[in-house]
């Protein structure tokens, strides 16, 4: 069974509703309503007559309708109660909060729960969890921030609080989100399923998964590899050291495997390794607001010497080599730049530069159809205010009319991160250092070259 | 090539073995076609120089014993045996030492094999991860897997892309392909002994780690030899 109706649900009960504000049972039921779901809502307690102006059931089974989702919010010992209700209800996932499973030793609880739901054929996401987010379904159903942004990039978190902290992140970040699954324990589903389901999901362009560990590597291999032919799947893998490890290993009882052999697993299946919550996050924007490369010929464009110079070690630390520009776009940009501009790659357009100069190199080099990338870094200049800059930045993208992979660098003060903050509203990965520019730029090359293992390793596989 | 592995490594988990005899482990290599030396096991000074005779001289003789893990620390090997009466010799000085040092081990025989000459070591290496499954690992050997952890992984089943990226992942690499005066040496045979072990890790999941170590690689063209040998069942 896939997930559609975890995803597209006519309706979702709340077992463990509570009216009392600040109770995680509350704050998944408002913020479900509040941000929108168009499907059916059942608060379930057997206490309350009706909470947030919705009628209040005592138990799934007294709901009228049929129950596709439920969500249980009552403490880990009441577990087994409620989903044996809700599976003879015949609902078709249980998406259990609680925490007191495994990750504190609990282990039989959790294959209890397990075992009834699938009794029923039911399906359990978590325990030890905050909830999902499927933006196109306006589903919020988790006690994390409910303002989260909607766009392609899904979310899938090992880590409660780390995930739902990184929830707000995505909404200060700009970055907008298709999915967000807090997946816990994995006690019944895990990353492959979710992998499964956002391969083919046409509101996903990019997965990121913050994970612990996976129970069974050669299925995460498989539906990775498969995924990343079509999208590009970042993980942050914790425990990169052993010291981490082992931190991982207690933490959620998770079988943290050796790291050198996810690190091979992941270079088989395509994935994207990212070290850091910030390289991931940067990654994640440029992958997810850019096509991928057509070809090699990548230009980067700058107003001062140290920012192309920082770029460029960044590039070739990630293996990219930068290529002479193309002639018809150098004599092009000749027509307006002083003499002692320097016309190799980088372009340094001199701190002389303009907006104006700003507007017409990325024009032209977006026009060329030889060059297939571009990577624009500015310093704070007298000359050029930031904000005009990331508005010439902006009309030469829109008047050129192409889509080109593009990652932006503004460097300066205050001023500088309001434009950074502009551009990103646009959907335009701008960074403040030249190096998160460069390096979020090489992680679309590593996805196209990815890509490209990956296909050719699936084909030797199935012959 | 599974029959005879399984026939092998069923014997071995009737008496009880976790780990193979070298010979045991050279009969599942060599069923796979991996490059292995020429080898017998004798269990008789006659039987030896027969074996010794049929390979060419130089020879090595080993014991072969499943209470032995340390061959060389109960004197249980003899290297660059030049003739019969070489082997004679080492066959009976091997019996006494084993005797004297490890008098309660019981010796399976001797193993006679071609002598590998020295030439530029490296490892493959296989281990069943509770995760992944089967993980296979090449490195140079020496120095560069002992001090410098210069090795690259990957998880079975292993293609050519693979294997590709995983030779050139080393560090090492360039020693590979020839440098300073050093010969190119045959990547092909040594992509080859990769696939290959992944192979056998996938047809037999009763084993649990397997150790090429050293393996002598040759000029390009000219083959390997695995020197030695170790596998472990589950």
């Amino acid at each position: 069974m896939g997930l559609e109706k975890l995803f597209y649900p006519s309706s979702i009960a709340i077992v463990g509703a509570s009216r009392q504000p600040g109770k995680i049972g509350y704050i998944i039921l408002k913020n479900l309503i509040e941000y929108g779901f168009k499907g059916k809502i059942y608060p379930v307690n057997p206490n309350a007559t009706e909470i947030l102006g919705l009628k209040c059931y005592p138990r799934v089974s007294a709901i009228p309708e049929p129950v596709d989702v439920v969500v249980v919010s009552v403490p880990a010992p009441k577990v087994p109660d409620v989903i044996e209700d809700a599976g003879k209800a015949g609902a078709k996932f249980a998406v259990i909060i609680a925490s007191g499973f495994k990750e504190v030793g609990n282990v039989e609880l959790e294959e209890r729960v397990v075992e009834i739901a699938h009794k029923y054929g039911m399906r359990i996401l978590g325990p030890n969890i905050f909830g999902y987010v499927y933006t196109p379904s306006k589903i919020n159903a988790t006690f994390g921030p409910r303002d989260v942004i909607p766009g392609n990039v899904a979310f899938v978190s090992q880590s409660g609080a780390l995930g739902i902290a990184l929830m707000g992140t995505t909404i200060l970040e700009g970055i907008g989100v298709s999915a967000i699954i807090s997946i816990g324990n994995k006690s019944d589903l895990d990353d492959a399923d979710f992998l499964e389901f956002f391969e083919s999901d046409p509101n996903t362009g990019v997965v990121l998964i913050y994970m612990e560990g996976v129970k069974d590597g050669k299925r995460f291999v498989e539906a990775a590899a498969k995924t990343t032919l079509k999208k590009p799947v970042i993980v942050i893998k914790s425990g990169r050291t052993e010291v981490g490890a082992r931190a991982a290993a207690s933490h959620t009882g998770a079988l943290a495997g050796d790291i050198a052999v996810y690190e091979s697993a992941f270079k088989q299946s395509g994935v994207l390794m990212a070290k850091s919550v910030e390289e991931a996050f940067d990654w994640v924007k440029a992958l997810a607001w850019n096509p991928v490369p057509e070809g090699e010929n990548l230009v980067v464009i700058t107003n001062g010497g140290g920012a192309g110079v920082q770029a460029s070690d960044t590039f070739a630390d990630d293996g990219i080599a930068l290529r002479t520009p193309p002639k018809d776009l150098v004599e092009n940009l000749k027509k307006f730049l002083p003499s002692f501009a320097a016309f190799a790659n980088p372009i340094d357009l001199t701190g002389m530069a303009t907006p104006e100069w700003y507007y017409k190199a990325l024009y032209e080099a977006l026009k060329n159809p030889d060059v297939h990338a571009i990577t624009v870094l500015y310093c704070r200049t007298q000359l050029a205010d930031p904000m005009d800059v990331a508005k010439a930045i902006l009309n030469a993208i829109n008047d050129a009319g192409v889509k080109k992979p593009l990652t932006v660098s503004l460097i300066g003060g205050e001023d500088v991160y309001q434009a950074i903050r502009f551009l990103t509203q646009h959907r335009i990965a701008t960074y403040p250092t030249p190096e998160r520019a460069a390096h979020a730029m090489a992680a679309l090359y590593h996805y196209k070259w990815n890509r490209e293992y990956v296909a050719k390793r699936l084909e030797y596989l199935k012959s | 090539m599974r029959s005879i592995a399984e026939k092998v490594i069923k014997s071995a988990i009737e008496e009880g073995r976790k780990k193979l005899l070298e010979h045991e482990a050279y009969q599942i290599l060599e069923a796979y076609g991996l490059p292995i030396p020429k080898y017998g096991l004798a269990k008789s000074e006659k039987e030896a120089v027969k074996i010794a005779e049929d390979i060419g001289y130089p020879v090595v003789l080993k014991i072969v014993s499943p209470d032995i893990v340390h061959k060389s620390d109960v004197g249980g090997v003899i290297l660059n045996l030049n003739s019969k009466g070489d082997v004679k010799k080492a066959y009976n000085t091997i019996i006494e030492n084993v005797k004297r040092h490890a008098p309660n081990a019981r010796i399976a025989g001797i193993l006679v094999q071609e002598m590998v000459p020295q030439s530029l070591e490296v490892i493959v290496g296989a281990t069943r991860d509770p995760i992944f499954g089967p993980v296979i690992m090449f490195g140079l050997g020496g120095i560069f897997v002992e001090v410098l952890r210069d090795v690259s992984f990957r998880v079975a089943p292993l293609t050519p892309v693979d294997v590709d990226e995983m030779l050139r992942e080393i560090k090492g690499y360039r020693i590979l392909e020839g440098y300073r005066g050093m010969p190119p040496r045959d990547i092909d045979i040594v992509k080859d002994i990769i696939l290959k072990t992944s192979k056998i890790m996938l047809e037999n999941p009763e084993i649990k780690d397997i150790d090429l170590n050293p393996i002598m690689l040759f000029e390009k063209g000219k083959g390997a030899k695995i020197a030695d040998v170790r596998i472990f069942l589950v």
